[in-house]
């Protein structure tokens, strides 16, 4: 529980941090446009850190594919580039997880 | 209220709507994974209302899903609040009128805002007011949203209603739309590789995110530069 709190306080702090260093020192300034770029990046790679992490996960030291993650991370995907909303693309992915793992 | 802030005040509001509804569908979802990760509704929701950030608080349940420590999740969050410096930097002119104020508005930057606000101040000037209204809807959108999301996420059997795979699906939603040009799908590639390579190397590393937040830009760099000098 404490460290849940801990963990809010810290994200909480490091968070404004970065908005109030942004507002305040970096003002007015113009970062290098290989900095920008290298910032705009960042987020793309944490989230596909994040779910290749998931669908391929350790066991007994080894990598073990995950298909029901696999095939829903695909449907989930594909159906926002179709459907364009995202909690019925996230429902929709889920939903083929679920089947892909009840039917394997 | 003054005719010309209640004018602002419209446009604010019209123009933040659409946005907050979409801030509103993630706010569900991250409430619905922080209760896979033990956080209870109070906890979920005093998440939201201190740190009011999607991406870190999505990426910061999502690592805590995969096991990861206080410290990477810590450190993996900083790195992706790296893009506030850019939002604050490009958004400080527009807010200076602000004053003492300034730190306060300071707390609404982000992805969202810094959109609406950034086109708004090239179309009208310095507007603190506008950027005041439309953080605030974003705000409340997003506690809302993340209240209602722990709410339902406390009621549901996670296996059954497969909550687990609520998290890998979550990101790939959020990663998909934005894949567009060569360097954002090269980034992306080349962190397939980098993520498959470092756990291959050592399976469940606490290093491997941030790791991959570092590296997998450089190639988004090289190929952004190779499309330059085409």
């Amino acid at each position: 529980m404490s460290s849940q709190w801990l963990l809010i306080i810290m994200l909480a702090a490091v968070t404004y941090f970065s908005r109030i260093l942004g507002i305040t020192v970096m003002a007015g300034r113009k970062l290098h446009p290989v900095i920008r770029l290298y910032f705009n990046y960042v987020p793309t790679a944490i989230i596909v850190a994040l779910i290749i992490k998931q669908i391929f996960v350790p066991s007994n030291g080894h990598l073990v594919l995950s298909l029901p993650v696999l095939a829903a991370c695909l449907a989930g995907g594909l159906s926002i580039l179709l459907v364009k909303k995202f909690l019925p693309s996230v429902v929709i992915g889920v939903v083929i997880g679920i089947l892909v793992r009840y039917l394997l | 209220m003054h005719f010309a802030k209640k004018a602002t005040l419209k446009v604010a509001s019209v123009e933040a709507l659409p946005l907050a509804i979409a801030i509103a569908a993630y706010g569900v979802s991250y409430g619905v994974l922080a209760t896979q990760v033990d956080f209870n509704v109070l906890t979920a929701g005093l998440m939201s209302v201190l740190v009011f950030s999607g991406s870190a608080q999505l990426v910061a349940v999502g690592m805590l899903a995969g096991g990861a420590g206080i410290a990477s999740v810590i450190l993996t969050v900083v790195l992706l609040n790296l893009r506030n410096l850019l939002y604050g930097a490009a958004l400080a002119e527009g807010l200076a009128p602000a004053g003492k104020w300034i730190s306060l508005l300071a707390f609404g930057i982000s992805d969202e805002p810094f959109v609406l606000a950034s086109s708004r101040f090239k179309k009208v000037g310095p507007d603190p007011f506008y950027f005041a209204v439309v953080a605030g809807i974003f705000y409340i959108a997003w506690i809302f949203a993340s209240l209602t999301g722990a709410m339902i996420g406390g009621e549901l059997d996670p296996q059954k209603f497969g909550l687990d795979l609520a998290f890998p699906v979550t990101f790939a939603a959020l990663l998909v739309p934005g894949l567009k040009g060569k360097p954002i799908i090269g980034t992306a590639l080349a962190a397939v590789v980098i993520t498959l390579l470092l756990e291959w190397i050592r399976p469940g590393n606490e290093l491997t995110i941030i790791l991959t937040g570092l590296l997998a830009p450089l190639v988004g760099l090289y190929l952004n530069r190779r499309m330059g000098h085409e």
